[in-house]
């Protein structure tokens, strides 16, 4: 297992934690984590499941991306959208998908969303609420269109449309106004567009653009920057500094290698065959 | 029974500030519990199941944390199916019962759930079993659970009584829910609920404007509280707002 | 007080047309006590991507050696270069390896990817502590003068600044944001990398 060791061991490595809690006592808080101040929803329509979230990442009142990606894949016909520590998320995500492709190569068939909700939620309910991951898991499989929330500690939910993230609220509020059963595909697409920005323009901890993404039997669809409200005007006038405006005391250049060409020396080169 | 203690369960959790119950009757048992999941003040599904299942003619209600009664549940299920696969036969509500006991006993520390056990099998027939807090395994003719249950402690003692066949199990059922739900904060929404016998599981659902109502200040109020108010359409028939009195 | 305003400094990256940059202030402190003008936080970790580390001093020795040797590993097995994508997600992974015991770094990269074609392609990215990444089209800010940074790197910076142009507002946006905060200062360094040299300045800059 000399390998396997080369990189490093599988799962978390506490040993940082002694001295961080040293340091925690002395009332050094820990900085914090990017996070996800987010508004993410999901809804069944008449063919299949719409997903939706913007694209603002926060640290603390920073905006830290202002075009992130939110709708995470698990597989070609599931996708999950991550509110909530943006590591946790994006990590939890890609660690589910990745043991969903070997779900489906050991048993030979796709593997189905509930599947995923519930390697999603053993996960979390193992780290009791640690992992911060709040997700809006949806999908289309043998079974027909599936969405489910599911929470931090790891409960879910299976419900016909959701919402979460700090902009669940203002979303909720245009999915319990306007979703109807079996909405057409142009209807569904422009619900979610709506509750998103909802959440955009009346969640601080959401912002920019509307992503979404629409899974039917057949075909998933992943419409990124499908609403760009929050575009930057031109700037009127470039602000570029003349060369010579910054004075340095020292200068150092390195010349890299962009191409080599290999002589042999010798007269016939190895056979290799 | 303890109360569910709100301060154990941990920041952002979800909750299910519940009404839960479950009767027992000759041929069978009936339970119920409302539909509202909590995170603070915000209701997360107002629709939920805490009815869940465990074996063909065996379910739980569930009260407390929501992942730690998933994750109970879901286990009592996986054991529940192991057990059938190797005695080749349905198990019984106490097997069923004391499983999901030892899980909130010897995870007391780190488990905030309140679960009511109940079914219907071949060996004591119809049968509820309490488990509350911290565990601890009792059997009952009704139990009640979840933080609604603590309003409607007396209204089930002055009312229940032995010898009741089905229909009027069903309704003492909804109207001991109806009553938690309209004192409780944390429960309201819709009451689910499930008959459960020997031919079979029967679940009955009644929407959130359906529930049974009972004196609500008529008299006092005047015929301001005589009807729900209309729910607002999206349509343009959209009546003004009522002014009340 | 934070952690990662024991020792201060501060980190940006930038992108240009068919070039990027990377600069860092040269202050390492004591909390308001200076310490040492020298303290290089920039790295290079191959010809073509170079690494900035602003936080804790002793997690910047020791994140170093760390992705020197994981790098090291990665080309020996591989028997190539570390493309700067890849080395993203290596610093990535390891950062998330201690989520619930972290380094106080939020590492900064800058580098030319090679693309299909045998061109060279601009990269930049920057984590937060737990290793979340960030893919920037623009530019990249950590450290404790970053809230100063992105305010003067969000007026200044445009769309395909030649590599001169891309140095003098760095640089700008470097110098500027670092007189403002107490924490990070003592002097500049920039690299800018371009797919046929590196060129490090030092810059004058402010000594209180």
């Amino acid at each position: 297992m000399a390998a396997a060791a080369v990189y490093s061991n599988p799962g978390f490595d506490f040993s940082n934690l002694t001295r961080n809690n040293f340091l925690a006592e002395k009332g050094i808080p820990l900085p914090k984590a990017t996070s996800t101040g987010t508004t993410i929803v999901g809804c069944i329509f008449e063919d299949g499941i719409i997903l939706g979230a913007d694209t603002r990442a926060t640290e603390g009142p920073i905006v830290a991306d202002k075009n992130c990606e939110k709708i995470h894949y698990i597989t070609e016909s599931i996708r999950c959208c991550g509110a909530g520590t943006a590591a946790d998320t994006e990590f939890v995500t890609n660690l589910i998908s990745s043991n969903m492709e070997l779900h489906g190569l050991t048993h030979g068939r796709k593997p189905r969303v509930v599947t995923a909700m519930t390697m999603l939620k053993q996960y979390l309910f193992r780290y009791q609420g640690h992992v911060g991951a709040a997700l809006v898991l949806g999908g289309v499989d043998s079974t027909g269109p599936n969405l489910f929330t599911i929470a931090p500690h790891g409960s879910t939910d299976k419900l016909p449309y959701v919402t979460m993230g700090s902009g669940s609220l203002a979303a909720m509020a245009v999915f319990e106004s306007y979703w109807r059963p079996n909405m057409s595909r142009a209807d569904a697409l422009q619900l979610v567009k709506d509750a998103i920005s909802a959440g955009i323009f009346n969640d601080l901890g959401s912002g920019s653009n509307v992503d979404a993404c629409i899974i039917t039997a057949n075909h998933t669809e992943m419409l990124r920057n499908v609403e760009m409200p929050n575009e930057r005007v031109q700037k009127e006038r470039s602000y570029v500094f003349r060369k010579g405006t910054t004075a340095w005391k020292k200068e150092d250049i390195k010349k890299l290698v962009l191409s080599e060409e290999v002589t042999p020396i010798s007269g016939e080169a190895m056979d290799t065959d | 029974m303890d109360r569910i203690d709100m301060h154990r369960l941990k920041q952002g959790e979800v909750n299910l500030g519940t009404s839960i119950m479950a009767v027992q009757f000759d041929g069978g048992v009936v339970i119920g519990a409302d539909s509202r999941t909590t995170t603070g003040s915000y209701i997360a599904n107002r629709v939920t199941d805490k009815l869940t299942f465990l074996h063909d003619r065996i379910y739980c209600c569930r009260s407390g944390s929501a992942a730690d009664t998933q994750a109970i549940a879901d286990f009592g299920h996986y054991y529940l199916q192991m057990q059938a696969q190797v005695l080749g036969s349905a198990p019984s509500v106490l097997t069923a019962a004391a499983i999901m006991e030892k899980m909130c006993y010897q995870n007391k520390d780190q488990l905030s759930a309140g679960i009511i056990v109940a079914g219907w099998d071949e060996k004591a027939g119809p049968s509820v079993y309490n488990i509350p807090l911290g565990g601890g395994l009792f059997r009952q003719p009704w139990a009640i659970g979840g933080s609604g249950s603590t309003y409607v402690y007396g209204y089930c003692d002055a009312t229940y009584q032995e010898g009741w066949g089905k229909d009027e199990t069903v309704n003492f059922v909804k109207n001991t829910l109806a009553l938690a739900m309209s004192r409780d904060g944390s429960s309201g929404g819709c009451i689910r609920m499930c008959v459960i016998t020997k031919d079979g599981v029967e679940r009955k659902f009644i929407p959130g404007d359906q529930l049974p109502r009972f004196w609500e200040g008529k008299e006092i109020l005047g015929e301001a509280t005589q009807k729900p108010p209309a729910a607002i359409s999206a349509v343009s028939d959209v009546a003004p707002m009522a002014v009340e009195v | 007080m934070s952690i990662m305003e024991y020792n201060g400094g501060s980190v940006i990256a930038m992108v240009g047309k068919d070039c990027v940059a990377i600069a860092s202030d040269l202050r390492l402190g004591n909390q308001a006590l200076g310490i040492s003008s020298n303290f290089q936080k920039i790295f290079p970790v191959t010809d073509r991507i170079y690494l900035g580390l602003p936080g804790l001093a002793t997690d910047v020795t020791t994140l170093r050696e760390t992705f020197r040797y994981r790098v090291n590993m990665y080309t020996i097995k591989e028997e190539r270069e570390i493309e700067p994508e890849t080395f993203a997600h290596l610093v990535s992974s390891t950062l998330y390896e201690r989520r619930f015991g972290p380094y106080f770094i939020e590492p900064v990269m800058a580098g030319l990817s090679r693309s299909a074609t045998g061109g060279f392609k601009p990269f930049i990215a920057a984590t937060d502590l737990i290793g979340c990444l960030n893919f920037a089209k623009d530019f990249v800010v950590a450290g404790t003068a970053s809230s100063k940074l992105y305010g003067v790197a969000e007026g200044l910076w445009e769309p395909d600044l030649d590599p001169e142009q891309l140095f003098e507002t760095i640089s700008q946006t470097m110098l500027n944001a670092v007189d403002r905060d107490a924490y990070s200062g003592w002097g500049v360094v920039v690299h800018v990398i371009e797919k046929d040299k590196v060129t490090t300045r030092t810059l004058k800059g402010r000594m209180d």
